[in-house]
């Protein structure tokens, strides 16, 4: 078997950054710690040139595999990484202890889903998306004084180490009826087969249930919220994009791979659970006070309509999900971005202390307000374009009634963004002291608004790049 | 004679005792050890399968010694926000820590 | 007048997020100069648009001054603007209130003028961009992008209950486009997997060679007309409108009034029956009905308010039916008499809201009530406030007439009763309007506060002037304008009647296609045998 090491470049590089950024901290003094956080973007800036250049092919027999479509989540990956980490230092250096090893386990997690979104059998993506899971639990619980800290990595480990347990035997049951955990195997295999069993239905549901906790998909979606309020916001904000991308990621490679055979059998249940997530997503964000939370609620509604596009099983799915989750990616992290400066300054992530922000600062409010209209799918945001494309992979396969339910939600999540509109613009606070805006955090602000603005008025480049995804699975 | 079936069963038992034992269990450290038998469980089916299913192929059995890795090292991260949380709470019963709603 | 391949839309749709970064250069504490660059930005942009008016060839039905860039060739979605002599007459309208408006609000908005004006300049790009666009996605991203600057608007600079009324605005507004997007995107995979053209220009499906059956046009139609129908807004989507230009400043109701309602009224005009001629037909009854409870409705709500600001808004109310009327009538005086109304009623009620708003700066009360006798002391006031209300009633030698009776002339000659029912609404026009007028203008001045009212300052007479002399030049000679739209209407009137055709001869004709030309001469031929 040939190895071809060179495949594997970019996820060998980020991983050799990391213990870079991790033995470099142990030479740095303590004032000098938020140099960790620019190493670290430097390091991630690198991969990604890194992944944009290196030749795609597969090799470890089909374990690994370089293409578009991972080369895609990828940069969906080290790009949520390097606004996180960018819009961490400030953060991190007023409220945590260790900086450096934050930083560390932050690029660790994005190696863990790098492989993830390249892995070609099922025994790398379990792995490598343990990987990923296991930095986070300790990067939610990264407080180690903070109560609610503590709580938010109890839960997220309890639930995400339950998960993935649920998610391993789901993937035993499917080794067992298939016997071969490759997941080109896996698809001939099946398709092979005259009829399926129960346990291939078992094998199935366990695998979405285990990955829809990474999802936070309603019903698996209990952990989201207080992990969501407890954990640093830094890694709130990195938790409800590159880990739902990861979790994306092995669900399309499973599902557009192995099981498209077989489509019939899980289309329903996604489909449920999509219309569940952004049902319930979207009414209890309504009533919810903490931004965080309302944030976290959001996001298990935005989960709902990437899942619309998904359950088209297409190559324009494919190619929706991934543009939506770049959308999204801007959006979301430039939410927490605005959330991270504010809580800096105020220290409360109540939505009611937002009153009157716009005076305080002008900058941090239009930005919110251009985050959220581009989470809600106004044009001529990203968002839009990615709710265009979503909704129309599922018209095309003849969905109607699901899109029909994610506009509508999509107006009743308009109306708690707005609240928060509402808040900055129309009240006014009691402080009125201007909130001072940080140049790393502005630099990432704007890297994010252009991204939210660029992607919704000039989408060609972006599609043109990600054209080539889809042909890993059609 | 022990069959595929035998196994199969005993790994699905032990995966409800699993699940029963998350869903009951109030003690911290009960929790994250019905979580290992879960894994267990499934561990059992890899092994099985391999020896059934694919004889001339180890991967099940590679699997499985994966996943007594990964368990370990979730064990250990999970350990440490017990012991986290016992310092915060003074307490490692699930029930009492509860600042946000479940 | 321009060479064929200078952007002239392009240039007239972004001019305005031009002066938008001019302003965020200025610091916000120089009120004046915001002012003055947003007012001469807008100037500036009525002045380019206005050569539109005389370069637009008359003749011909087809889209002029056109700009096709690809945009997201994939899914065949390009970045298509043009114009036809309906949507010239809109982009005029609004080029020439936005400054207006602007003006107006000198007087009015004294808190964040930097913000406001960034809004006002952006909505006019959103509205502009609506009037031209004929892609369907590019008019959707236009159509709700304009939303956002409304919704501060009146959040922002509105009344005391500006909240409610924004929430409800954008709210309603939304769940009408949401539903249109997927009937948007239903059109185009219908199309596309029929005919293998991907595409959302409306030009091309509409001369697709793939009739709709009428049973999805029913559902398509229904979803787009739902969208427009609530920003007309037609009895019974329109609730939020009182509120809406009750709490708006000014200048929002103004443009609220004078442009965004029209949208609604041009979304039916462009698409919907275009697209759907066979399903608008099966409508007309439906609408026609509606329309007609819509003028007698906001005709009695009218008749009931204490409040200037909502008596002129429920009479917003009563003449959007007129138009929605003539519009389905599908004969060229209705439609003429439609699309010169919408002209109008954003003259009229503009000029309503602005002498409202004028009066509200000045006594801080809109209830009628709080006035009476004010033409003893301000004279100027009143007799420019009395012109514009006339033509809002529709008094011959006035705008309002013209649209009116044609409108009216065209709903006789498709159907009696209708015709009838609709002129019992310009009576209750004229009695809700004048009695108001007369309570407001006439009479003692009983009130203290009244007596030592000030009379329109130069701002004030120079913004209402433009105003009172469109008023009397249509009233007077409105042929420039209604030839202007001729040829487009009669096109618009052969595309529906030749679908109907299409439908009577049992599809012995599968497919109408060809140039819009063609379609004129049909439809004249078939005209002729009608009489």
């Amino acid at each position: 078997m040939q190895i071809e090491l060179s495949l594997l470049s970019p996820q060998l590089f980020l991983l050799l950054w990391a213990i870079l950024v991790f033995v470099v901290d142990f030479f740095t003094a303590e004032r000098n710690k938020a140099s960790l956080a620019y190493l670290s973007i430097i390091g991630l800036v690198l991969t990604a040139i890194i992944s944009i250049s290196s030749k795609q092919g597969e090799t470890f027999g089909g374990s690994f595999r370089a293409d578009t479509f991972g080369l895609s989540f990828n940069i969906i990956f080290l790009g949520s990484a390097i606004l996180t980490v960018a819009s961490a230092v400030d953060y991190v250096k007023a409220h945590l202890k260790h900086q450096g090893e934050f930083y560390g386990l932050i690029l660790l997690s994005t190696v863990g889903m790098m492989f993830l979104s390249a892995s070609g059998d099922l025994l790398t993506l379990y792995v490598s998306l343990e990987l990923a899971t296991i930095s986070l639990f300790v990067l939610a619980a990264y407080m180690k004084s903070d109560l609610k800290s503590t709580e938010a990595g109890l839960k997220y480990l309890i639930l995400g180490a339950a998960s993935s347990a649920i998610l391993l035997y789901g993937i035993s049951l499917l080794y067992g009826i298939s016997g071969t955990l490759v997941l080109d195997a896996i698809a001939l295999k099946l398709s092979q087969m005259p009829t399926v069993g129960p346990l291939f239905i078992l094998s199935i549901v366990m695998i979405i249930a285990g990955l829809s906790f990474k999802l936070a998909a309603v019903p698996f979606h209990m952990w989201c919220p207080d992990v969501y309020e407890g954990a640093p916001t830094p890694v709130t904000a990195y938790l409800s994009v590159a880990s739902k991308a990861a979790g994306l990621a092995a669900l399309i490679r499973i599902f557009f791979k192995s099981l498209a055979s077989t489509s019939m059998q899980w289309v329903p249940l996604l489909m449920a659970i999509s219309a569940m997530a952004m049902i319930l997503g979207n009414v209890v964000a309504v009533r919810q006070h903490n931004i965080k939370r309302l944030l976290a609620y959001s996001s298990i509604a935005q989960i709902g309509y990437i899942l619309v596009g998904f359950i088209a099983v297409s190559e324009l799915a494919v190619t929706s999900i991934i543009l939506y989750v770049l959308a999204y990616m801007f959006a979301n992290i430039g939410a927490f971005m605005v959330v991270i400066a504010f809580y800096n300054v105020s220290g409360s992530d109540d939505i009611m202390a937002y009153a009157g922000l716009s005076k305080r600062s002008p900058f941090l409010a239009i930005s919110m307000v251009v985050f959220l209209l581009s989470l809600v799918g106004i044009p001529p945001m990203a968002g839009f374009i990615g709710k265009f494309y979503l909704f129309s992979a599922a018209i095309e396969k003849g969905y109607y009634w699901i899109v029909v339910l994610g506009v509508l939600t999509s107006v009743i999540s308009l109306y708690y963004y707005m609240s928060i509109a509402y808040q900055m613009y129309f009240k006014t606070g009691d402080d009125d002291s201007p909130v001072r805006v940080s140049p790393t955090m502005a630099v990432a602000l704007v890297v994010a608004l252009a991204g939210t603005l660029l992607i919704g008025v000039y989408t060609q480049p972006v599609l043109s790049a990600i054209s080539g995804a889809s042909s890993a699975f059609f | 004679m022990v069959t595929l079936e035998h196994y199969l069963i005993l790994s699905a038992l032990l995966f409800c005792v699993g699940i029963f034992g998350l869903l009951t269990r109030r003690n911290a450290v009960g929790v994250l050890m019905s979580i290992e038998l879960m894994f267990n469980s499934a561990n059992i089916n890899f092994i099985a399968f391999s020896k059934f299913i694919t004889p001339e192929a180890l991967t099940g059995q590679i699997f499985a010694i994966f996943v007594i890795t990964i368990a370990a090292a979730e064990a250990t991260v999970g350990l440490a926000i017990v012991v986290l949380m016992y310092r915060n709470f003074n307490a490692v019963n699930v029930d009492k820590i509860n600042f946000m709603k479940w | 007048m321009f060479s064929s391949d200078f952007p002239i839309l392009s240039v007239i749709t972004y001019l305005p997020l031009i002066g938008v970064l001019l302003i965020l250069m200025i610091d916000k504490e120089k009120v004046g100069a915001i002012r003055i660059v947003a007012l001469l930005t807008a100037a500036i942009n009525f002045l380019f648009s206005l050569p539109l008016f005389f370069a637009c060839d008359p003749s011909t039905a087809a889209f002029q001054f056109t700009e096709h860039v690809p945009w997201i060739p994939e899914l065949g979605i390009s970045y298509f603007f043009g114009i036809d002599g309906i949507s010239m007459l809109m982009v005029i309208l609004t080029t020439f209130l936005t400054p207006l408006a602007i003006w107006a609000s000198f007087g009015s908005i004294t808190e964040k003028v930097k913000g406001y004006m960034i809004s006002f300049l952006i909505l006019e790009t959103g509205m502009l961009g609506v009037f031209v666009s004929l892609d369907l996605i590019l008019f959707f991203v236009f159509w709700e992008a304009m939303l956002f600057p409304m919704y501060f608007i009146i959040g922002i600079w509105g009344g005391p209950r500006r909240i409610y009324a924004t929430v409800k605005f954008v709210l309603f507004t939304m769940i009408g486009s949401a539903l249109m997007l997927i009937a948007i995107i239903y059109l185009y995979y219908l199309n596309y997997q029929n005919t293998n053209i991907p595409t959302f220009n409306l030009e091309l499906l509409q001369s697709s060679q793939f009739p709709i059956p009428i049973n999805i046009q029913m559902w398509l139609f229904a979803a787009f007309a739902l969208a427009f129908a609530i920003k007309v807004p037609m009895f019974p989507f329109h609730t939020w409108l009182p509120d809406a230009h009750v709490e708006a400043p000014t200048a929002g109701s103004v443009i609220l009034a004078a442009v965004l309602l029209k949208m609604g009224a041009y979304g039916f005009l462009r698409f919907c029956l275009p697209l759907f001629p066979q399903a608008a037909s099966e409508f007309t009854p439906l609408i026609s009905i509606l329309a007609i409870v819509g003028i007698i409705y906001g005709a009695m709500m009218a008749f009931v308010q204490k409040d200037v600001k909502s008596l002129v808004a429920y009479s917003s109310v009563s003449h959007l039916g007129f138009v929605m009327l003539g519009i389905f009538t599908f004969n060229i005086q209705g439609l003429q008499g439609g699309i010169l109304q919408m002209i109008n009623h954003g003259i009229s009620t503009g000029g309503l809201f602005l002498i409202v708003g004028m009066l509200y700066e000045r006594r801080h009360t809109r209830m009628i009530g709080d006035f009476g006798g004010l033409a003893k002391v301000v004279p100027v006031f009143s007799v420019m406030f009395m012109i514009i209300t006339l033509s809002s009633i529709g008094l011959p030698g006035t705008n309002g007439f013209v649209g009116e009776f044609l409108i009216l002339l065209g709903a006789f000659k498709s159907n009696m009763v209708y015709a009838v029912l609709a002129a019992t609404g310009v009576v209750l026009a004229a009695v809700y309007m004048l009695w108001m007028f007369q309570r407001v203008i006439f009479g003692q001045v009983d009130k203290k506060e009244n007596e030592t009212l000030l009379d329109l300052n130069l701002r004030e007479k120079l913004i209402l002037i433009p105003l009172i002399a469109l008023i009397f030049f249509i009233g007077i000679y409105p042929k420039p304008i209604l030839s202007r739209m001729e040829t487009s209407v009669k096109n618009l009137t052969a595309i529906v009647q030749q679908k109907f055709r299409v439908e009577e001869d049992n599809h012995k004709i599968r497919i109408i296609s060809g140039t819009p030309m063609d379609k004129i001469s049909l439809n004249e031929v078939g005209e002729q045998k009608n009489e």
